[in-house]
């Protein structure tokens, strides 16, 4: 395992992936217990958002300063810029296709 | 024109070789092509107008609406773990005067990026958003995300739509 320093970005690193690892799990939960395609899309904007983040960030601190480094912050700002496009498509196709939002109350 | 290309190309390629990190010569042409080709096609005009941003607006904009994301991220995980589930998903339209198409395209991919917002429609002067709870959108309706959003393209005549 190397020195301390080492030891302590592992510590870190695997701190960070368990965080990511538990907004992945939640997101999972949401998928099945959100009641439609909208609603749903949220709890996957959540592994898009903040699971991506730590989980990507863990991994970072594991490589330490190097060219995977680099390429995770690559990876990072593509995931950033094209998910949302991602996600407006999907859920503008459901809305175009006649899918009814789900609402609150007595229906 | 063609000394942009050149420029583009030089600084694509110097991205390629850091991150390819291999310097012999099949890696070389193939950066050196993709470069090129790239640096091309970067010449189509996409939008037509030309914009104006602010690089000091982006950096205070970037980590602002990071901890905007993981506030709802948070709000965002308490919802679903709630064992009575208390959402209440609605879809309403947002007028917006941003200045430019860019502006309203980062609006957009701005509030589809923070959990429990989703924009649906887009047009120059209104979003269509859904939002999973009214506390989600609160950002979004006091106006605050879109003055942030202004910052980072300042000054600008309103296009016509």
């Amino acid at each position: 395992m190397g020195g301390p320093r080492r030891r302590m970005a592992t510590t870190i690193a695997i701190i960070f992936l368990s965080l990511g690892l538990f907004f992945l799990l939640v997101a999972a939960i949401g998928m099945v217990r959100l009641p439609d395609v909208f609603a749903r899309a949220h709890a996957v904007g959540l592994t898009d958002t903040m699971g991506a983040f730590f989980m990507l960030f863990g991994l970072a601190i594991y490589e330490g300063f190097s060219l995977n480094m680099l390429k995770i912050l690559v990876v990072f700002s593509l995931l950033y810029l094209l998910n949302p496009v991602v996600t407006h498509a999907t859920i503008r196709a459901a809305l175009r296709a006649g899918v009814k939002p789900w609402m609150k109350g007595p229906s | 024109m063609t000394g942009r290309i050149l420029l583009k190309t030089a600084l694509f390629f110097l991205i390629w070789m850091a991150l390819s990190g291999k310097f012999n010569f099949l890696h070389l042409t193939i950066g050196l092509g993709l470069s090129l080709g790239i640096a091309w096609l970067n010449t189509w005009p996409l939008t037509g107008d030309k914009m104006r941003v602010s690089w000091v607006g982006v950096l205070t904009y970037v980590p602002w609406l990071f901890s905007r994301i993981l506030a709802s991220s948070i709000h965002m995980v308490r919802l679903i773990l709630d064992p009575k589930l208390p959402i209440d998903p609605q879809l309403f339209g947002h007028q917006t005067s941003l200045p430019h198409h860019a502006a309203v395209v980062l609006l957009g991919n701005s509030i589809t990026l923070t959990p429990g917002t989703i924009t649906v429609e887009v047009s120059p002067n209104e979003l269509t958003v859904h939002s999973i709870d009214p506390a989600s959108s609160n950002d979004l309706l006091s106006g605050t995300l879109e003055k942030k959003v202004a910052t980072v393209f300042p000054s600008q005549p309103r296009m016509k739509a």
